[in-house]
């Protein structure tokens, strides 16, 4: 089963070429590693998958990203609030909103019109407990969020994306604003909710790429170069280009 | 370093010491003199009183001469009533006119109950003559029961001719006729406060809304720069300029509500559209500084724009749309210009929003363009204004370092 099918994307910002006919398949409950070094359109390309880039001003994108195998998301049929509802999101950085732990959680659910009282703190307990976080915040749901720690802030972000139930979690560099414990905190997690949710995930740590994900894409100058099972990717590359990035020739 | 060169680096240091210094000696200085000029003038009954004095006339029902102790506290220009237990003294007012007023009135005297006989809403009412009054007439009894007027103008109005004549022929009080002081703000203090409540009612709303239009809705393109550009220049245009599109243009817009003279709502319409580019450029700063992954969370989250905007956004630039309010605040209490045409020079006692008043600062403006400029109440009235705004604009300056702050970390 496919989480996305991506065929002969192409994406400018402006007149730089981002994203070059690139093709790949995202399966369903795996974790997907996009790696490669900077500005190779990683980011660009997992920002597509919830259609983050309308945002960007003259973006121009052709090609297809079918969801769930036939659904193209940029459709105009497609609702992109919908959209984002399906498939979350988790950033660099963690940016929780400057409100108490649990209105973070459940502002997805209070933004779709929930009111419920009783549902609301169903799925933020739901939500933290998968996230890793619950017995760490408990009793203290009604403090501001700006107050935790780096990482239980970001726990708290996938928290507030899972909230959602969302079928896909895109993730932008998640630990590379962490300390390597809340790193490896966030890694167990992720191998945790694998089995609900299909992950995707941009690191530039190849051996979190290699630790965490089951199949890894690797990506340089807006193309990419070689998709495949991580094993294989890290330790048969095909491509010399791979090999090369992976044995830290350049980086 | 050689002898020209550092000759030339102390000569350029000394220009921005002499400068910073000139800055602050010019502030001072106006605080000095506000201070020096207004602070005797500057009163509590000052803030409570009506600006324009009042004539009474009171009867006392030819209450019997008695026979009271003269006051303790030794005054030279008073002059002493003791049959009536009160005392007058001799003043000039603003406008260097003779004035009798009274100074002591002693506790059993019958001055402290007597009946409005003026026509008006308060005929009948019981009152006491207040210190300070100004007396133009006293009425009373000789001995032959003939009703005699003492204090007149022109005859013998000066305290020790009334008290004299009092003291000789009188055998009952029947009548006063005095002025009350006046001279007080309160009716101005009034007016600004009514224009600050409605001229905030409409441009808050009006450049909030519409800084939220620039920087999160319309898209960066010509057009957008355009509007910005014109609200900043907007921002520009001398206050007299805005007056005059006030009695001009916006009269008409009061006119529809039936107002047919300069008022207080026009001046508040007129402020309105001076304030929005303060309001719009403050409020867009305000939106600028909320971090843009704010924004990203909550899309990333399936809220849409509105919702980012009103969730997100708003609630974390409330800090600086509330130094955008009080910022208006000190500019509307300033205001002077563009308030005279619009809200015109006469001081209302009682100010009404279909009608003209004046705001503090034109307060002054009117009390100096007489023939006998009043300095003294003017003084008064800037050290006021000068509190106000100062207050208003540290509490700005306190919000904007806790905003920065809050960003810092």
């Amino acid at each position: 089963m496919l989480a996305f099918k991506v065929e002969n994307l192409n994406l400018w910002y402006e007149d730089n070429h981002a994203l070059i006919d690139v093709s790949m398949d995202v399966p369903r409950n795996q974790v997907t590693a996009l790696i490669g070094p900077s500005g190779c359109g990683k980011s660009t390309l997992l920002r597509c998958f919830n259609r983050m880039n309308d945002l960007i001003p003259k973006t121009k994108i052709t090609g297809k990203i079918l969801m769930k195998g036939d659904v193209e998301i940029r459709d105009p049929s497609v609702d992109v609030v919908k959209l984002r509802t399906d498939v979350g999101m988790v950033f660099q950085s963690p940016n929780p909103f400057p409100m108490s732990i649990f209105d973070n959680v459940a502002y997805g659910l209070r933004c779709q019109g929930i009111k419920d009282k009783k549902q609301l703190s169903a799925t933020v307990e739901r939500s933290l407990r998968q996230a890793a976080l619950w017995d760490e915040v408990k009793d203290s749901l009604q403090r501001n969020a700006l107050k935790l720690s780096g990482g239980q802030q970001q726990r708290l972000c996938i928290a507030r994306a899972i909230a959602l139930e969302p079928s896909v979690l895109l993730m932008d560099e998640p630990t590379s604003a962490l300390d390597p414990i809340a790193t490896a905190k966030i890694e167990d997690l992720m191998q945790s909710l694998k089995q609900m949710y299909t992950i995707v995930i941009v690191t530039h740590s190849m051996s979190q790429a290699a630790r965490i994900s089951d199949q890894t894409a690797f990506f340089l100058l807006g193309e990419l170069i070689e998709v495949g099972p991580t094993a294989d990717i890290f330790q048969v590359p095909k491509d010399k280009r791979t090999e090369d990035y992976i044995s830290g020739k350049f980086g | 370093m050689n002898k020209a060169r550092r000759r030339k680096d102390i000569m350029r240091t000394s220009v921005t010491w002499i400068s910073a210094a000139l800055a602050v000696l010019v502030l001072t200085s106006i605080f000095v003199f506000v201070f020096k000029r207004g602070a005797g003038t500057f009163s509590w009954s000052m803030l409570k009183d009506d600006y324009w004095s009042k004539n009474y006339l009171v009867a006392f029902g030819d209450v019997p001469a008695n026979d009271f102790a003269l006051p303790d506290a030794d005054n030279e220009d008073e002059f002493f009533s003791r049959k009536f237990g009160f005392g007058l003294a001799d003043s000039v007012d603003k406008e260097n006119n003779q004035l009798m007023v009274v100074t002591t009135i002693s506790a059993m005297s019958p001055l402290h109950e007597g009946t409005i006989t003026t026509a008006g809403p308060d005929q009948g009412k019981v009152m006491a003559i207040p210190l300070d009054a100004r007396i133009r007439r006293i009425d009373y009894l000789d001995q032959d029961n003939n009703v005699k007027s003492t204090g007149l103008l022109g005859q013998d109005h000066s305290a020790e001719g009334a008290i004299g004549r009092l003291e000789q022929e009188a055998t009952a009080i029947r009548e006063i006729y005095f002025q009350s002081t006046g001279g007080g703000i309160r009716g101005s203090i009034i007016a600004t406060l009514m224009l600050i409540g409605l001229t905030l009612l409409f441009s808050l709303p009006l450049g909030i809304s519409a800084a939220i239009y620039l920087h999160e809705v319309a898209p960066r393109n010509k057009v957008t720069d355009w509007i910005r550009a014109a609200v900043e220049m907007l921002a520009g245009v001398p206050s007299i300029i805005f007056g005059l599109m006030g009695v001009s243009m916006l009269f008409r817009v009061t006119n529809l509500f039936g107002i047919t003279t300069q008022s207080v709502l026009l001046g508040s319409f007129t402020m309105t559209i001076m304030l929005l580019p303060l309001i719009m450029r403050q409020t867009e700063e305000a939106l600028i500084v909320v971090p843009s992954s704010l924004r990203m969370a909550s899309l990333s989250l399936g809220a849409s724009t509105t919702q980012t905007i009103f969730k997100v956004v708003l609630p974390n630039a409330l800090p600086g749309i509330l130094s955008a309010t009080l910022l208006s605040m000190s500019r509307i209490i300033g205001e002077s210009a563009a308030l005279i045409f619009t809200m015109g020079t006469a001081i209302s006692d009682s100010p009404k929003i279909s009608q003209g008043a004046t705001t503090l600062a034109v307060h002054i403006w009117t009390v100096m363009a007489g023939e006998q400029p009043n300095f003294e109440l003017a003084t008064a009235i800037s050290l006021l204004i000068l509190v106000l705004v100062l207050g208003l604009n540290i509490t700005v300056k306190l919000l904007t370092y806790r905003i920065n702050k809050k960003w810092q970390v």
